[in-house]
């Protein structure tokens, strides 16, 4: 590449930049204010409502610990295959977003206590005998949203299986109805609630007991900060233990669900 | 309507709207500097705008948006870090209208160029010889016709960006893809919602198309038309 045109492609992106920063706005410091990446298609924690609004368990308690901090909450919708890249690009302070707590993320976030914690279930027909050994699933194509807990999972247990990854639960969902693939691998309540229950989902079950591999499936749902926000960490932990006690959490849970989500 | 989702699909359109326009203007604008350096004699505007146009004829729109959106602000972020300034956000909207903006940029640079070079050579010369300026054969001769042959090539483009739009959706823009993709995941109806997304693009660009074919019989005047 010549002198010249290195400059002239400098000065492009240059130029860029600044125009992108034109628009652009500063944020402000001690978390008064905290940015927050919410999914938004993974009911019933995180969904659009007719409004447009974002609504489910992980907004009301996004909103609650925000709450708790006397903190504005600024929620973000994000899809789920960038979310952490965004968390790192600084799109957004941190992730209420059903994230599993896991080994492997935690290379490169740092995650607060667990909010919740509910085992996965293997969803499929009606009559499915309940045999969830890797030889029952050969050749059979089971359904995950990908890089996900329930991916790992599908991925190093169900070897001969044909996996079909997609990037929303919603679209897992729609393609187990239309019988494009056989079963899917996600969480309890998600299928419950978000499949299992609605009219679409009629005529199918979870097969088998509920799946609880604390290896791969981590120690619940927590959420996931950039690694130096410690003290934002702190003082999430703070506010999950606050909504815990003055019975806070308890209302919003009951809203959603008539069990005990938060788990031993 | 739409089970609900009817409004939150409209309020999705008219950001679609802003989205197009906005990059429209952005796209006309490097378009027009984008011809004049291709057609100069000078090579320092030559070569950037040969390079511009060949390097984003050739990347695909939603890597563009992605490298814009994510690695721009990684970028930004490292600037940023590096001279104190702070956070600086590149918003959806912003990284959105510039990416589409800077790619059918390099579209409307090969249309306005193709039209200058439709203008017969002898208009220009004539234009001189009668003892105008470079810059009055410009606005009163080359300008005027160059107009009437870009046109078709303009409005192809413009219905083609207004589709692109749909790529805003990626980065979390809520514009019409994204909220009928939304509607369709929290309904389960996703044909109803894609299919009613459909039809409002295709009401946009069918009124396009309208608004179009007046301009050329606007900008037609005074040539005559092919009859069969």
């Amino acid at each position: 590449m010549s002198r010249r045109r290195q400059l002239v492609s400098l000065a492009a992106w240059a130029s860029l930049s600044l125009l992108a920063a034109a628009g652009a706005h500063a944020q402000s410091p001690g978390w008064s204010k905290i940015r927050v990446g919410v999914e938004g298609a993974y009911p019933p924690f995180s969904e659009v409502g007719t409004d447009g609004k974002l609504k489910g368990f992980d907004i009301d308690i996004a909103n609650a610990l925000c709450a708790h901090l006397k903190a504005e909450c600024v929620l973000v919708p994000q899809e789920w295959d960038g979310m952490i890249p965004a968390l790192q690009a600084r799109k957004f302070d941190a992730i209420v977003a059903s994230m599993a707590i896991t080994e492997e993320r935690k290379k490169a976030v740092n995650f607060t206590d667990k909010y919740y914690n509910t085992p996965a279930w293997l969803v499929g027909k009606v009559g499915t005998p309940p045999d969830q050994s890797a030889a029952a699933w050969k050749g059979k194509r089971i359904g995950v949203q990908r890089t996900t807990t329930h991916d790992r999972y599908v991925t190093q247990y169900f070897k001969g299986s044909e996996i079909v990854r997609y990037a929303k639960q919603d679209e897992v969902f729609l393609d187990l109805a239309a019988g494009r693939i056989d079963a899917m691998l996600c969480d309890s309540i998600a299928a419950d609630q978000g499949f299992i229950k609605k009219p679409m989902g009629k005529g199918f079950a979870p097969i088998g007991p509920a799946i609880d591999d604390p290896a791969i499936f981590g120690t619940g749902s927590g959420i996931a900060v950039r690694k130096a926000d410690t003290d934002l960490q702190k003082k999430l932990n703070e506010a999950i233990a606050g909504i815990r006690a003055n019975g806070a959490y308890k209302k919003i849970q009951d809203k959603y669900f008539d069990f005990d989500v938060y788990g031993k | 309507m739409l089970l609900g989702y009817g409004a939150s699909l409209l309020e999705g359109a008219a950001l679609t709207l802003v989205v197009a326009m906005a990059s429209l203007a952005i796209a006309l604008a490097l378009g027009l500097l984008g011809a004049i350096a291709k057609l100069s004699r000078l090579r320092l505007l030559r070569w950037p705008a040969e390079a511009y146009t060949t390097l984003i004829r050739a990347v695909p729109d939603l890597v563009m948006m992605l490298t814009v959106f994510y690695g721009g602000q990684l970028l930004v972020n490292q600037l940023g870090d590096h001279f104190g300034w702070g956070f600086i956000d590149i918003d959806p909207f912003i990284a959105g209208v510039l990416t589409i903006g800077f790619i059918f940029g390099a579209y409307f640079t090969e249309v306005f160029r193709g039209a200058v070079l439709a203008v017969p050579p002898g208009q220009r010369e004539a234009a001189l010889a009668f003892g105008m300026t470079s810059r009055q054969v410009l606005t009163r001769v080359v300008g005027p016709q160059m107009l009437r042959h870009a046109l078709p090539g303009l409005s192809n483009n413009w219905l083609v960006m207004i589709k692109s739009t749909a790529i805003v959706s990626v980065i979390g823009l809520s514009d019409l893809m994204n909220r009928a993709s939304q509607a369709a995941g929290a309904t389960r109806e996703p044909f109803l919602f894609y299919l009613a997304a459909g039809g409002i693009y295709l009401a946009f660009t069918s009124l396009s198309e309208l608004g179009f074919a007046w301009l050329q019989r606007r900008l037609g005047v005074g040539t005559r038309r092919v009859q069969m």
